[in-house]
């Protein structure tokens, strides 16, 4: 495992050991989770995409500093891991000056996009220690939906409530107008509804059931 | 239509449909799971079954019985009993407002969170963004989303009872159309109950199949399902454990809130509702632990997948310390891993041993959280819910299941205020649909207070103490009433009328012996429970922690809830004056010729 890892140290390019320290100064600590994202699809971690890393940060190193000729090899990567994983820091071109923090952090949040569609990944599985992604407006649409569905479901019921109270109100209504027709009528409007019809009448104790009172 | 001009159900089928739409509510589905899970899984059927038959069965018949027999509300029914007893058809309706003022709240929410499922993505899958959209906002990331989206965007709660805020507006439309369904389905009395139960006593459990299947389809259900049904059979010696049947059997059943006895009073005289009573808590029962081995599934689903959530956390953080390659570390082996590493290089792992130690995942203690009430039903099962595949589907016929069930329910609450209320003269002058009316806006006015900032503790206040109590006084008064007082005798001539056979032995005992000595022992219960407890406490929601705290009820809130309990309890010695007192005045006036007619109401 150490060995691992010592080998890969020694593969990094020897004139930036200098400049690259881990965790010291201007270094960034990016981590590619290239398995997660992509699954059987992964593509292996060699130089040429390490080549292609230092090429899109050069890009936006370019676009944010607005046309300083950034160029790969101003982008010097060390302590690469296994992980995939490893540090790295920016120099201005033609002098071995370090970029500060602010910049690279700005001009890597700037063309974040950009960085992770080279590499087909996402904010969450290419990963910059410490830089963290700006996440998307949330879409708030004029009308919130619920309140669509709500007018919807309180307009039925509303009109189920009219229909049940006006209904029986025009059935009477109808019902009149083809009593005034009929000769009957008289004995027609003596059957009320019950209501009236118990409580006016008056109550014959003679077929009433006396045990349903208890006795005081 | 009956001689006295009462309604009637259209069919017996009517009838039964609607008692198992009234019983099958929100406590078969989220507080026998909880108790099965509390004491000790499958063990804890056997105690629920045996209460079953020695207070369920019974006091469900009687109920009933009164109901058909006298034809009229629970106020009504008792005055004809015992004049001295009206007081306790009164204590049955006052419960039954409490009991509607605070039960079309939790209609409201489901109603909210089914209109929310109409969306790509649900609102409670993901924690809203903060304003500088560098992150979720800061509550959301101490909490859960669901958390987040139940206690913020459901209720704004606010930090304790005594801080007040607005109406939640979007709480009070969905209140507002609950009270309009109920009014709609209850505006022409048992006509059209009786065609709605059709549809929502029968609907839940179509809703319950379909998730039966998916439950136990899901990946990790039969985890939850292996714990549920392993009895710890020691859990049966707990004398908790029968308490806590018994209350479950008589709180599910709806018993002595008067709707019972209202809605039989809408039977033909000759109804058979002795079979009718057993099939009910027979179906009432089963759909209990119908509903629980459903939760489990989904419990063991919820679970599984937050361990193995956490597992992969672990994975990534040992990955990422100690810059593994990826497919070094696999789900499984993240365990022997760890302490690999931890042997290997022991400075490294200290930097990282707290975050180890506090993310330490565990199968048992995931399945262990045990949740009940609206906790379980908003936050537990839509957590499950945001993680199946399809979620909006899914969500949509779960909160339309929680309405149906809690509609149901509602109507046997608010026709037990109606039915006896309108059995008094002054009353039904007013027509049916205005009284009604009258009822549902005044509740809702009233209820709209709920829906405040502090409203969802005014809500617990209601929930624990509304109806807990006072019912066990309803019913143990209602027993000693009809077994003692009325007479078994009586009652048995009574059934013998309108069934053509007396009721057998069992059913007697349990009236004049079992039943009464259980609901003793229970209020005795509830009595030492309540003063050993303390001062009374509730869960207040900590915004800061993302959690909720115990916190101590302030002195209104003790005094409210003493209220609560005083103003229904009190009703039967109240009236029961008030009948002596009348019935003294009224001896003064013997001699006169004019007819006495006291108990004609």
């Amino acid at each position: 495992m150490l060995e691992k890892i010592l080998l890969l140290l020694s593969l990094s390019l020897s004139v930036a050991e200098g400049l690259c320290k881990p965790g010291v100064g201007e270094a960034y600590k990016v981590r590619f989770s290239i398995k997660t994202a992509l699954g059987d699809q992964a593509y292996p971690w060699n130089k040429n995409e390490m080549f292609l890393f230092r090429a899109a940060l050069a890009f936006a190193m370019r676009d944010f500093t607005n046309g300083e000729e950034f160029g790969v090899s101003d982008i010097h990567p060390c302590n690469e891991t296994q992980r995939v994983s490893f540090w790295f820091v920016v120099t201005r071109p033609k002098t071995m000056d370090l970029v500060d923090k602010g910049t690279v952090e700005m001009a890597i949040k700037k063309s974040r996009n950009r960085i992770n569609g080279a590499f087909l990944l996402t904010d969450k599985t290419l990963e910059f220690d410490g830089i963290y992604p700006t996440l998307a407006a949330p879409v708030s649409p004029d009308t919130p939906p619920w309140l669509i569905v709500f007018g919807v479901v309180m307009g039925a019921v509303s009109v189920g409530i009219i229909a049940l109270l006006v209904y029986p109100l025009v059935q009477r209504k109808l019902k009149k107008n083809m009593d005034a027709d009929d000769e009957d009528s008289d004995e027609e409007t003596g059957v009320k509804t019950a209501e009236n019809g118990a409580n006016d009448g008056i109550y014959n104790s003679t077929f009433s059931d006396d045990e349903r009172f208890t006795q005081m | 239509m009956e001689k006295d001009g009462r309604p009637n159900w259209d069919s017996p089928m009517q009838f039964v449909l609607a008692c198992v739409s009234y019983a099958v509510g929100l406590g078969n589905v989220w507080r026998f799971p909880y108790l099965c899970q509390l004491h000790g899984g499958g063990g804890f059927l056997i105690p629920y079954l045996i209460m079953l038959l020695l207070e369920g069965l019974p006091l469900f018949y009687m109920e009933l019985a009164i109901g058909q027999k006298m034809r009229l509300g629970s106020i009504g029914a008792w005055t004809s009993i015992s004049p001295y007893l009206g007081g306790l058809g009164l204590a049955s309706v006052v419960t039954s407002v409490y009991l509607c003022l605070y039960y079309n709240v939790i209609n409201a929410w489901s109603f909210w969170y089914l209109f929310h499922s109409f969306q790509s993505v649900l609102p409670w899958a993901v924690c809203p963004i903060n304003s500088n959209r560098t992150g979720p906002t800061e509550e959301c990331e101490v909490a859960t989303p669901t958390q987040y989206f139940f206690y913020r965007e459901t209720l704004n709660i606010s930090s304790s009872i005594e801080e007040n805020g607005g109406i939640h507006t979007g709480q009070a439309l969905c209140l507002v159309l609950a009270w309009a369904i109920t009014y709609l389905f209850i505006v022409r009395g048992v006509k059209s109950t009786g065609k709605v139960v059709y549809f929502t006593a029968t609907f839940p459990y179509l809703v319950l199949f379909i998730y039966l299947i998916r439950g136990v389809t899901l990946h990790g259900a039969i985890n939850g399902l292996k714990y549920m049904f392993t009895p710890k059979m020691a859990e049966l010696a707990n004398p908790r454990a029968w308490i806590n049947a018994a209350t479950q059997i008589f709180f599910s059943l709806g018993l002595g809130f008067g709707s019972l006895i209202a809605f039989a009073s809408y039977n033909q005289h000759n109804n058979n509702f002795q079979n009718q009573a057993i099939v009910v808590s027979l179906i009432n029962s089963g759909t209990s632990i119908f509903a629980s081995i459903v939760t489990f599934a989904i419990y063991g689903f919820k679970a599984t997948l937050n361990y193995e959530n956490c597992l992969d956390r672990m994975r990534l953080l040992l990955l990422n310390t100690f810059d593994l390659a990826e497919d070094a570390i696999s789900m499984d082996s993240v365990l022997e891993w760890t302490e690999k590493l931890n042997t290997t290089y022991p400075e490294q792992f200290a930097q990282i041993a707290d975050k180890v130690r506090e993310g330490e995942c565990n199968l048992e203690k995931e399945l262990d959280t045990a949740v009940e009430g609206t906790g379980l039903a908003f936050i537990v099962y839509s957590e499950a819910i945001k993680n199946m595949p399809l979620p909006q589907l899914w969500s949509v016929l779960y909160f339309f299941m929680l309405l149906l069930l809690g509609m149901g329910s509602m109507l046997g609450n608010v026709t037990a205020i109606i039915t006896p209320l309108r059995d008094f003269k002054i009353m039904s002058r007013m027509s049916n649909e205005l009284f009604s009316g009258l009822v549902c806006v005044f509740c809702l006015l009233l209820g709209l207070g709920f829906t405040t900032t502090s409203g969802n503790y005014w809500f617990t206040i209601f929930n624990d103490y509304a109806a807990t109590f006072s019912l066990l006084f309803i019913v143990l008064i209602e027993v000693i009433a009809v077994s003692y007082i009325y007479g078994i005798k009586r009652f048995e001539k009574d059934i013998e009328d309108m069934l053509g056979h007396r009721p057998n032995w069992y059913w007697k005992i349990m009236w004049a012996v079992t039943s009464p000595l259980l609901l003793i022992g229970l209020f005795i219960f509830y009595i030492i429970n309540y003063i050993q407890g303390g001062t009374p406490t509730y869960q207040a929601w900590n915004k800061e922690l993302g959690e909720s705290a115990v916190t101590e009820y302030p002195v209104f809130g003790q005094v409210f809830i003493v209220l609560l309990l005083v103003s229904s309890v009190s009703c039967v010695p109240l009236t029961a004056l008030y009948a002596f007192c009348r019935k003294r005045k009224d001896r003064a006036y013997e001699k006169r010729p004019s007819a006495v007619s006291t108990v004609s109401v």
